[in-house]
């Protein structure tokens, strides 16, 4: 028998588990083998040490603690119990149901293998949209130069008509 | 009174059978958290854990179920969770002191000085063994439960107990032998 088997059976030796066969081989190692011997006389020692190992008493105070478990629960229910019942009214059913198609709706477009070409066509619509603003907007912005400047040229032209009327006055 | 009668009544509301059920467990589960983390704080704030954690578990207990075992499974799971989360801060346990773990009955004064040391050893030892091993001499050793109870217990089979307990023993009897050989 080896070193390392007889550590493999110290427990089952220790505990008389071992068929007759086996320990009379593991006392024949034990006789020739002094290092196995002192494992052995250790691992009584510390078995018999840790079979009558003292016990620690709780303290009173920990005890008091754990009694008044119940009674903290119960007190934390009815704290909890307002916030609860106003979580839960009838009236923010729709806002729930509102958040859940939302989030069905986000969840779909991050995580459906699909996600991405549908994430792309998104990003196309809202650039396409954002352009045709932008030239809408840039439209908008040289129409206003053009009115401007048609104002100015009617502007100009009473002001030329009143000086020729006036020219015609003054002949 | 039958626990299945004690957690019945406990369900009911019944402030009496909750403390029933703190009598019966509170030591046993205080003296495996102080054996697993080595302090007895951090042993009082474990087991005040652990029964808060009862108290909102048992609704779900299967009464066709060993209590026992089913609530030391609920201790052993939340010290090894608490110890993974924390370990960084575990680096030393109590010293072993007479005084703080009152002697058990059988232990009289004829108490050997090399038991008290070897006791002493086996309490520092404890602290370089894994979770796991050190869950398993607890229970096995210290507890005294059968390999049966601790198979129940860690939820594995027998065999696998079994090595593990003789794993374990190993593990702390070089430990032992290292803080020997140092003091020596």
């Amino acid at each position: 028998m080896t070193c390392e088997r007889f550590e493999e059976l110290l427990s089952a030796y220790l505990e008389g588990e071992l068929a007759a066969a086996e320990k009379a081989e593991v006392d024949a190692h034990l006789a020739a083998c002094p290092e196995c011997a002192a494992l052995l006389a250790l691992m009584k020692d510390m078995t018999g040490a840790m079979a009558a190992f003292p016990e620690a008493e709780p303290s009173p105070a920990l005890l008091s603690s754990l009694y008044a478990i119940p009674a903290a629960k119960r007190e934390k229910r009815k704290f909890l119990r307002p916030v609860f019942d106003w979580l839960t009214r009838p009236a923010l059913q729709p806002v729930y149901a509102a958040f859940t198609v939302l989030f069905v709706a986000v969840s779909f477009v991050l995580f459906h293998p699909e996600g991405r070409g549908i994430r792309k066509q998104f990003d196309l619509t809202f650039h396409r949209g954002i352009g045709t603003a932008e030239k809408l907007y840039a439209g908008a912005g040289s129409l206003k130069s053009e009115v401007g400047s048609f104002a100015g040229n009617v502007v100009k032209s009473i002001k030329t008509l009143d000086l020729l009327k006036g020219g015609e006055g003054n002949q | 009174m039958d626990l299945n009668e004690v957690i019945r009544e406990c369900l009911a509301g019944s402030q009496g059978a909750w403390e029933t059920l703190v009598n019966t467990f509170a030591k046993r589960i205080f003296n495996m958290a102080y054996q697993f983390s080595g302090s007895r704080q951090e042993a009082e704030d474990r087991t005040q854990e652990v029964f808060l954690k009862l108290s909102g578990a048992l609704p779900k207990y299967d009464f066709g179920k060993n209590f026992t075992p089913w609530l030391l499974t609920l201790v052993k799971n939340h010290l090894i969770d608490e110890y993974r989360r924390t370990k960084w801060e575990k680096t030393q346990r109590d010293d072993y002191d007479e005084r703080v773990l009152a002697q058990t009955a059988h232990d009289g004064p004829e108490q050997s000085l090399v038991d008290k040391e070897t006791k002493a050893l086996v309490w520092e030892g404890l602290n370089r063994l894994s979770a796991d091993m050190r869950m398993v001499i607890i229970l096995r050793d210290l507890q005294g439960k059968s390999y049966e109870e601790v198979a129940e217990i860690l939820s594995l089979p027998l065999g696998t107990v079994k090595s593990r307990v003789n794993r374990a023993r190993l593990q702390l009897a070089q430990v032992l032998r290292e803080y020997r050989g140092e003091t020596s």
